[in-house]
C-alpha cells in the first residue's frame, strides 16, 4: 500500500485543495530564515535567530494593538486574547501578562488620531417621496375645485380618496427621514396628547376660522368657500418637502459641526449661522409655494393681485413657519417647546373668537370693538397670521439657543455605543422601567 | 433570609449570559428568598422572554439599560447639585490616576461623585435627562480640559464628548430606577451581584444607603470584556463589526469603568471570581486579595456519571469505548480552538502510531445560525486540511477505505451525547489557543477521561496535574504528549480516575451551591443590615433593639454571661472592681461579628 503523503518526509507537500491553511500551517511549511535548513520545517520557530530584546518582536506584532491602546490593562486583555499567558510573559523576563502590558505600553508610541472621521450620513432614499404629499394634495384639490369637471359625486369620492392617499404620503414622509421623531414620550403624556391636539386646532382654524369669524363679527353668515381650506391644505403639503430638505440639510451640517469642534463654545458658534440659514433658506422656499398653490387652484382667493401677496396667504406661510418650527424642535428633542409654540398661537386664536362670540351678549358689544376694527381693516385672515407669526417668531428665537448646543445632536442614528437597535421595534414604553411581579 | 439577586443581560431572559449558573443557585438554594432585579441589554432580549423561575423566585423587577431614556425635568437647585456630582465624576475619569485605577485620591472623587450623583437620583427620581443635558457636556469638556487630564481626553471633540456623556447615561441608568423603595432593595438582606459592571450599581447603592453587603461574583471580569469589546481583532466577540470608537470615547469610557470595577471591588464585602485568572484580574483592579474567594463553577456531573464510573471500572486497563489508538476532540470548530495544530500534532502521532485515528466532534448544531464573517471558511479550511494530510485508507485493496481522522457532528449516530462523545476515545485532546474556562475540559475530566491539553486559559489550574499540559501551538509536544498516553493504558486509567474525583470534588454545581449557601451565612453574620423595628401597625417600635445590639464585639461575652447568649439569672455576688466594668465598654480585640439578637432576629424575619 502506497501513501500519497510519506509518512518519513517532514515536510508536507503543496494543498490541492484551495484554502487549507492557516498562519501555523505555514509556518511549518515554509522556512522563515533562509538559513534554516529546507528539512527542518516543524522545528521553525525553534531555530530561528533571536533578537537581543524579544520584547521588540512581540511590540512588532501587536503594534497596532499597542499604539491603540488607552491604558496598559487594554494592552493586558488583548495579548490574553491572542494567547499570551504569564508563563509567555516569563520568557520576556516579566512576573505576568500584566508586567509586559505595561513594559509595552510604556514603549511603543501612542498612535496620533487620524483626521476627524467623516460624520456617518443619514440614509439617503427617502427624499424622492417627499414632494409627494404636495402633489397629490394639489391634484386633488384641483379635482375637486373644479365643477366643470365632472359632477359632485364622484368629486367626492376623488376627496375623499385624495385625502386618504394624502395621509398615507404625509405618514411616510414623517414616520423616517429627518423629519421623524426619534424618541418618543419625552415631554409626558401631556405632551403627546397635547402636540396633536394644538395640531388640529391650527389646521382647523386655517379652515374655518375665518369663516366662523366674519359670522361673528359682521352678524351674517356667509357661504363656506371650501377654496380657502384647500390653498392652506396645498400649501402646507407641498412645504413638505422644503422643510425636510432643510430638516436634513441642518442635522448633516451639525453633525459635521460636531465632529470638527473642539468646544462647545465654539460649536455653538458654527452652528447658530447654520441654523439662521436654515429657517431663512424656508421661508424663501415658502413663496413659490405659495404661488404654484395660487396656479393649481382655479378660483385664487377674493383680492388677489397677480404680484401682492394677500393676508391668507401670509397667514398659510406662517403656519407652515410654525409647524416646520415645532417639528424642527420636536425632532431634536425639544418636544414641550414645540407644543408650547403651537398651544400659544392656538390660545390667541381662541381668545380671538372667544371675544368676538362674547361681544354678541347684551352689553358687551365694546369687548368686539378692537376685532371687528381689526377685521374691517385687513380681513379675518389677520388673526392667525398674526398669532402663528408671533408664536412662529418666538420658536424661532428659542430654537436658535437651544438648537446651537451640543447636547441637541447627540442622538445621532447610528452613532457608536450601543449595537443593540435603537430604534426598538418591540414596545416604545420598553424604555420605562417596568416593576413586574412573577407568578409565585 | 432575602438575597437580591443583580443580573446585566443575565438571569430571568432567557438568552441570558450564566442563565444556567444562576439558575442552579436559586432552585439550590431554596431556603432562602430571592428577588431578582435585571438589567436587559437590547429589546431582542426583552422580546426573547424569560425562563421558568421556581417558587422562591418573589419578585423580578426588570429595566432596560437600551434604547431612550425616561424623562424627567430638573429644576434649578438639582442642577447644581448635579452639576457638583457629575464634575466630580467627570474630572476622575478624565484624569489618569497614580498607577493603577483604585488607589489613592481619585478613586475618591469617583466614589463622591457617583454616590451624590445616587443621591440625587433617588430624590428626583430620575438623572437621565440631566446625564444627557448641555450640562453635563460642558462638565465633560471642562473635565477634559483640566491640566491633568489624559492625553487622549484632552483630544475630545464635541462628537466625542457627546458619544461618552451618552454612554455614561446609559451605564449610570441604574442609579435612576425605582428600585431602592422600602419594598425594593432597601429590605433584602444581601445584594448578589452576578456580573461587575452595571449589575453590581444597585447593590453599590444599597450598600450605600442600607448597608446591605453586597457580594460580587464574576465569572468573567467585566472590565476585560469592556477592553475585548472594544477591541477590533479580539477573538472573544468577533461578530461585533463596525469602525472602532475614537480614542478620546475610549479613553473615557475605558476609565470610567476602571473606576466602577475598582469602587464596586472595595465596596464589596466579599468577590468570588470564578477561577484564578479572573481573580488576577480582580486583584490588578484593586480588589482587596483578603475578600477574594474564588469559586469554581459547578457542571452537571450526573450526565457523566455512567460514562465515567465504567471508566474506573475496568481495572488498569482502559473502560468503555477505549480501543487504545483513538483521540478524540469535542468543541467548535474555531480560529481559536486551533483545530489546524491538532491536525499537524496528529499527523506527528500517526507517523509513530499508523493505527491512531482522531474523532473531531463538533458540538455545533448543524443549524446554527451563520457564523460571523472572517471564520465561514474555518471548519471546511479544517476538513481540507485533515483530506490532504491524511488520505484516505483501507485495510486491502478490495474493501472501502475511510479516513483516521473524522468530522462528526454532535447528535449524529458515532456520537449522541456529549459523554457518549468523550467516551468514543481513550485520550481527550484539548488544543486552544485561547481558552476562559475550558468546560470541555472539566466534562472529559467527569467522564474519567486521561486529558492532553493546552496551557491556555484557567486550564492548568482546572486540570491540576490530574492530564497532561503542553504550551500552546506546540504540535510536536502535542503529540508525545498524546503518544505517552496512547502507549500507557494503565497510566490512562490512572489519570482519568485521578481526574473524575478531582472533577467531582471541585467542579459539581452542589460543591457550587454548597459554596455560596456558607457565603450567604457568613455575609448575613458578619454584615447584618441594621434597620428600624416596625410594629404590627407600621410605626417603629422604639427599644425594640438593645442598645448593646449596636456595639461591635460580641455583647454576650463576658463574665456574667455563658458566652452563648444567655446571662445568667443571677450574678456572682462579689466582684472585683474591674469587673464593674460592662462587657461592652471593655476595648474591642476580636473581629467585629454581629451575633446576638439582631443576627438572630433577622433571620426570623428574612426567611
Amino acid at each position: 500500500m502506497t501513501l500519497p503523503h510519506d509518512p518519513l518526509s517532514d515536510q508536507p507537500t503543496t494543498p490541492t485543495s484551495p484554502g487549507g491553511w492557516n498562519d501555523p500551517s505555514r509556518a511549518l511549511i515554509t522556512p522563515d530564515d533562509p538559513a534554516d535548513a529546507p528539512g527542518s520545517g516543524a522545528r521553525a520557530g525553534a531555530g530561528r535567530r533571536r533578537p537581543a530584546d524579544p520584547v521588540r518582536e512581540l511590540m512588532h506584532r501587536h503594534h497596532d494593538l499597542c499604539a491603540r491602546a488607552v491604558d496598559p490593562l487594554e494592552i493586558a486583555a488583548g495579548l490574553e486574547a491572542h494567547g499570551v499567558t504569564d508563563r509567555t510573559a516569563a520568557r520576556f523576563r516579566h512576573r505576568d501578562v500584566f508586567g509586559l502590558a505595561e513594559e509595552l505600553y510604556a514603549r511603543v508610541p501612542r498612535a496620533e488620531e487620524s483626521a476627524a472621521a467623516p460624520a456617518p450620513r443619514p440614509a439617503r432614499g427617502t427624499w424622492a417621496l417627499w414632494p409627494l404629499p404636495g402633489a397629490l394634495c394639489a391634484a386633488t384639490a384641483w379635482a375637486v375645485l373644479r365643477p366643470d369637471l365632472a359632477p359632485p359625486a364622484p368629486r367626492a369620492a376623488a376627496g375623499a380618496f385624495g385625502t386618504v392617499l394624502v395621509a398615507v404620503a404625509l405618514w411616510l414622509c414623517l414616520s423616517r427621514g429627518p423629519l421623524r421623531i426619534a424618541g418618543r414620550g419625552r415631554g409626558g403624556w401631556l405632551a403627546d396628547l397635547a402636540g396633536p391636539l394644538c395640531l388640529g386646532w391650527l389646521l382647523g382654524y386655517a379652515a374655518c376660522g375665518d369663516w366662523l369669524l366674519t359670522g361673528l363679527v359682521t352678524g351674517e353668515r356667509g357661504a363656506y368657500d371650501p377654496a380657502r381650506a384647500a390653498g392652506t391644505a396645498v400649501v402646507l403639503a407641498l412645504a413638505v418637502a422644503p422643510a425636510a430638505g432643510c430638516a436634513r440639510w441642518f442635522a448633516l451640517r451639525a453633525r459635521r459641526r460636531l465632529t470638527g469642534s473642539r468646544g462647545v463654545g465654539e460649536f455653538a458658534t458654527r452652528v447658530r449661522p447654520l441654523f439662521a440659514l436654515t429657517a431663512l433658506g424656508f421661508l424663501a422656499a415658502l413663496a413659490p409655494l405659495v404661488l404654484t398653490a395660487r396656479l393649481v387652484l382655479p378660483r385664487p382667493p377674493a383680492g388677489s393681485g397677480p404680484g401682492s401677496v394677500t393676508t391668507v396667504e401670509a397667514a398659510v406661510a406662517a403656519l407652515a413657519a410654525l409647524l416646520f418650527l415645532a417639528r424642527l424642535l420636536a425632532v431634536h428633542g425639544f418636544r414641550g417647546a414645540a407644543v408650547g409654540g403651537l398651544a400659544a398661537a392656538c390660545a390667541v386664536e381662541a381668545v380671538v373668537e372667544v371675544t368676538a362670540l362674547a361681544a354678541r351678549l347684551p352689553g358687551a358689544a365694546p369687548l368686539g370693538e378692537p376685532v371687528a376694527r381689526l377685521t374691517a381693516a385687513h380681513g379675518a385672515a389677520v388673526v392667525p397670521a398674526a398669532a402663528c407669526a408671533a408664536a412662529a417668531l418666538g420658536l424661532l428665537g428659542y430654537a436658535c439657543a437651544v438648537l446651537s448646543r451640543a447636547s441637541a445632536h447627540g442622538d445621532a442614528p447610528g452613532a457608536p455605543g450601543d449595537g443593540t437597535s435603537r430604534r426598538g421595534p418591540h414596545r416604545a414604553d420598553g424604555t420605562h422601567p417596568a416593576p413586574c411581579e412573577a407568578p409565585q | 433570609m432575602r438575597v437580591g439577586l443583580l443580573t446585566e443581560g443575565g438571569y430571568p431572559y432567557a438568552t441570558g449570559e450564566a442563565l444556567v449558573w444562576c439558575d442552579r443557585l436559586v432552585r439550590g438554594l431554596d431556603q432562602h428568598e430571592f428577588e431578582i432585579y435585571a438589567l436587559s441589554r437590547s429589546a431582542h432580549q426583552e422580546a426573547a422572554g424569560w425562563t421558568g423561575l421556581p417558587a422562591q423566585v418573589r419578585r423580578v423587577r426588570t429595566a432596560a439599560l437600551w434604547g431612550a431614556p425616561p424623562a424627567r425635568r430638573v429644576g434649578r437647585r438639582q442642577r447644581r447639585r448635579f452639576a457638583e456630582h457629575f464634575a466630580e465624576l467627570a474630572a476622575a475619569i478624565a484624569s489618569p490616576g497614580a498607577g493603577e485605577p483604585g488607589t489613592g485620591h481619585l478613586a475618591d472623587r469617583f466614589a463622591n461623585g457617583l454616590h451624590g450623583l445616587a443621591e440625587l437620583a433617588l430624590d428626583l427620581g430620575g438623572l437621565s435627562a440631566a446625564l444627557r443635558s448641555e450640562d453635563a457636556v460642558r462638565l465633560l469638556e471642562r473635565a477634559c480640559r483640566l491640566p491633568g487630564a489624559a492625553h487622549g481626553a484632552q483630544q475630545a471633540r464635541v462628537a466625542d464628548l457627546l458619544t461618552v456623556t451618552e454612554a455614561l447615561e446609559r451605564a449610570l441608568r441604574p442609579l435612576s430606577l425605582d428600585w431602592y423603595g422600602p419594598f425594593g432593595l432597601a429590605r433584602v438582606d444581601l445584594c448578589h451581584a452576578a456580573s461587575g459592571g452595571a449589575a453590581a450599581l444597585p447593590g453599590l447603592v444599597a450598600e450605600r444607603f442600607f448597608g446591605t453587603p453586597l457580594l460580587v461574583t464574576e465569572y468573567g471580569v467585566r472590565l476585560r470584556e469592556h477592553y475585548l469589546a472594544d477591541h477590533p481583532a479580539g477573538p472573544a466577540d468577533p461578530a461585533r463589526s463596525g469602525a472602532p470608537r475614537p480614542t478620546p470615547v475610549r479613553t473615557l469610557l475605558t476609565a470610567f469603568q476602571g473606576r466602577l470595577a475598582a469602587e464596586v471591588y472595595a465596596r464589596a464585602a466579599l468577590i468570588t471570581p470564578g477561577n484564578t485568572h479572573a481573580r488576577r484580574w480582580q486583584e490588578r483592579c484593586g480588589a482587596d486579595p483578603e475578600r477574594l474567594r474564588t469559586v469554581y463553577p459547578g457542571m452537571d456531573a450526573a450526565r457523566f456519571a455512567e460514562v465515567g464510573e465504567g471508566g474506573e471500572r475496568g481495572d488498569g486497563a482502559a473502560g468503555a469505548g477505549d480501543d487504545g489508538r483513538t483521540l478524540v476532540w469535542v468543541g467548535r470548530v474555531e480560529p481559536p480552538k486551533d483545530v489546524v495544530g491538532l491536525l499537524h500534532a496528529f499527523a506527528e502521532v500517526r507517523r509513530r502510531r499508523p493505527d491512531a485515528r482522531l474523532r473531531i466532534i463538533e458540538t455545533r448544531r448543524a443549524d446554527a445560525p451563520v457564523e460571523p464573517a472572517g471564520e465561514e471558511d474555518y471548519p471546511a479550511r479544517c476538513r481540507a486540511l485533515a483530506a490532504h494530510l491524511f488520505p484516505d485508507e483501507a485495510v486491502n485493496a478490495h474493501t472501502v477505505g475511510d479516513n483516521p481522522v473524522s468530522f462528526e457532528r454532535l447528535g449524529e449516530p458515532g456520537a449522541p451525547s456529549l459523554p457518549e462523545a468523550y467516551a468514543a476515545g481513550g485520550v481527550v485532546v484539548l488544543s486552544s489557543v485561547v481558552e476562559g474556562f475550558p468546560v470541555g475540559l472539566v466534562e472529559a475530566m467527569f467522564c474519567g477521561r486521561a486529558t492532553v491539553s493546552t496551557d491556555v486559559g484557567a486550564v492548568c489550574e482546572v486540570i491540576g496535574g490530574t492530564g497532561l499540559v503542553v504550551p500552546p501551538r506546540n504540535p510536536r509536544a502535542l503529540a508525545e504528549a498524546c503518544l505517552a498516553l496512547l502507549r500507557d493504558p494503565a497510566r490512562r486509567a490512572r489519570l482519568g480516575a485521578a481526574a473524575r474525583a478531582r472533577a467531582l470534588e471541585l467542579f459539581t454545581i452542589e460543591q457550587n451551591v454548597a459554596a455560596f449557601r456558607g457565603i450567604y451565612l457568613e455575609l448575613m453574620s458578619h454584615c447584618p443590615v441594621r434597620r428600624e423595628e416596625v410594629g404590627e401597625d407600621g410605626a417603629p417600635l422604639p427599644f425594640a433593639l438593645p442598645a448593646e445590639a449596636h456595639i461591635p464585639g460580641r455583647w454576650t461575652a463576658g463574665r456574667d454571661g455563658d458566652g452563648s447568649g444567655h446571662r445568667s439569672a443571677d450574678p456572682a455576688p462579689s466582684r472585683g472592681a474591674q469587673e464593674h466594668t460592662p462587657g461592652w465598654a471593655v476595648p474591642v480585640s476580636r473581629e467585629a461579628l454581629g451575633v446576638g439578637p439582631v443576627a438572630n432576629h433577622l433571620t426570623e424575619e428574612g426567611v
